[in-house]
């Protein structure tokens, strides 16, 4: 009797989280969201579009497949919390072209090749995306993680990882040094990225 | 990071300036930095370290980048690769040892073999054989091994000339440059020349590689320094954890402290359950 009931509870706890596991695995197969998105990028921001436009082409796809708002709080840290709320919208927004700006250029280095997805494992929220960027000039693959986070029946990217470099961390790191230095206040970073990104004519 | 194979090159001169910031390896954390509770840099002589990049800054601006384009532009491609070969070539006995020491026997035979095939039917290390024959180079060093072994990276420094470090990866990089068998060959020769040689050609190669990619990361940076600080900061932690065989932790996640859990653990989890079910089961049944 108590071995029946064991099995019975037993079984019923495995189908209940097989069920509860399912709509993560049917929402969207993370590592084809990376394999789709990566190559995409990869031709899109080629190294025969102009500056201008490949800032462009890189903050739509910032906007529409990075889950923004959670990459800005994050980098923000405890600041976020200190910044009034006009504050964190416009940082929200300066940080979107900001990261337009910063990033567009260097991904152009790998534009061309083809990334080539090596492994997914969960994390919490979400996947985590092992990937590698497969060089034409003859250096060893590139390798590059991504976090996903699942939000609502899609997934977006919450960081990407560079040879074990974080950029989430990297800019989190750069952005409280420029806080640090402006004595604490978050209109210092304001401020700073302002003008980086209208020194580039953005806005 | 630049410049990082001129370093077993200037150990000698070097050693005063490591013993410096070891003896201040024990000084305390900026009070004021800890009491704000920001982000920990690690860099508790910021102020100094500042001036130091600045000044490094000035010298690559005017000697190392140019120098760097101009081995860039005047050698072609498979010149410098075959070159950065030989040079990786001889980093064999050193990695070797840094692999044996890291308890990576699987490495340290791959150092072998890559050793003893491309010495020899490689021509002394200019064609990487063992490379195309799918034994890659790695990248090794003794502040790696002190990494792996638990010694924590000390405070971030900036060495004049050589760039961003820290305590623990200097002095390896310096006590590395005294057990180098080549050094010890050329110093026993009266052949200091080629250390010198060797480091500063290594170097300008470095350099050369990264040339466009720091020339846009400076340009787009907000705090260049801090943005350097952070990278190298990331990059030797994800060598010491040996990137290709462990995952890094999700960034969001690792702020706390607390280490994502690992994907055995993750897949376990509905095993767990079924497990956990049965005292339960156990009892309602009772």
């Amino acid at each position: 009797m108590i071995r029946r009931w064991f099995l019975i509870i037993g079984a019923s706890v495995l189908i209940a989280s097989m069920i509860e596991a399912r709509p993560a695995e049917t929402a969207a197969d993370p590592a084809t969201v990376i394999t789709n998105l990566g190559n995409q990028a990869l031709q899109v921001l080629g190294k025969n579009v102009g500056s201008e436009q490949r800032v462009a082409r890189f903050r739509q796809l910032f906007t529409e497949d990075f889950d923004v708002p959670g990459i800005a709080r994050f980098v923000l840290g405890r600041y976020w919390n200190i910044a009034t709320e006009p504050q964190q919208q416009e940082f929200v927004r300066l940080f979107t072209d900001y990261i337009a700006l910063a990033y567009s250029n260097r991904l152009a280095e790998y534009s061309g090749e083809t990334l080539r997805v090596t492994g997914t494992r969960p994390a919490p929220d979400g996947s985590l995306v092992s990937s590698e960027i497969i060089r034409t000039n003859g250096a060893p693959p590139a390798r590059v993680d991504w976090l996903l986070t699942q939000h609502d029946s899609a997934y977006k990217i919450s960081d990407v990882v560079v040879e074990g470099i974080s950029m989430a961390t990297t800019q989190r790191s750069e952005f409280a040094s420029v806080i640090q230095r402006n004595g604490g206040q978050v209109q210092g970073l304001i401020k700073a990225l302002r003008q980086k990104t209208e020194a580039a004519g953005l806005h | 990071m630049y410049l990082r194979a001129l370093r077993p090159a200037l150990s000698v001169s070097l050693i005063v300036l490591a013993l410096l910031s070891s003896g201040c390896a024990t000084a305390p954390q900026n009070p004021q930095q800890a009491a704000l509770g920001g982000e920990d840099f690690h860099d508790p002589f910021e102020d100094v370290n500042r001036k130091i990049f600045d000044f490094n800054q000035t010298v690559d601006r005017h000697v190392l980048a140019p120098v760097a384009r101009a081995y860039r532009s005047s050698l072609p491609e498979p010149i410098r690769n075959s070159l950065r070969d030989f040079l990786n070539n001889l980093q064999g006995p050193l990695n070797f040892a840094n692999d044996a020491l890291q308890g990576d026997f699987g490495r340290a035979k791959d150092t072998v073999v890559r050793f003893v095939v491309n010495s020899t039917l490689g021509m002394a290390g200019l064609v990487d054989l063992a490379g195309r024959w799918g034994i890659p180079y790695h990248e090794q060093d003794l502040g790696i091994t002190l990494g792996v072994w638990g010694i924590p990276e000390g405070p971030y420094i900036v060495v004049p000339i050589l760039g961003p470090s820290d305590v623990r990866d200097f002095s390896g990089e310096v006590a590395q440059g005294f057990a180098d068998p080549w050094n010890i060959l050329a110093a026993d020769n009266n052949l200091l020349w080629v250390t010198f040689a060797r480091g500063g050609v290594s170097g300008i190669d470095q350099r050369a590689r990264y040339l466009d990619t720091l020339a846009d990361i400076e340009r787009t940076s907000l705090d260049y320094y801090a943005t350097i600080r952070s990278l190298y900061r990331q990059r030797r932690a994800a060598m010491i954890r040996h990137e290709r065989k462990n995952l890094p932790p999700p960034a969001g996640f690792t702020q706390n402290g607390g280490p994502a859990p690992s994907a055995a653990v993750v897949n376990q989890a509905p095993l767990q359950a079924v497990v956990y079910a049965g005292p339960n089961g156990a009892e309602v049944s009772r």
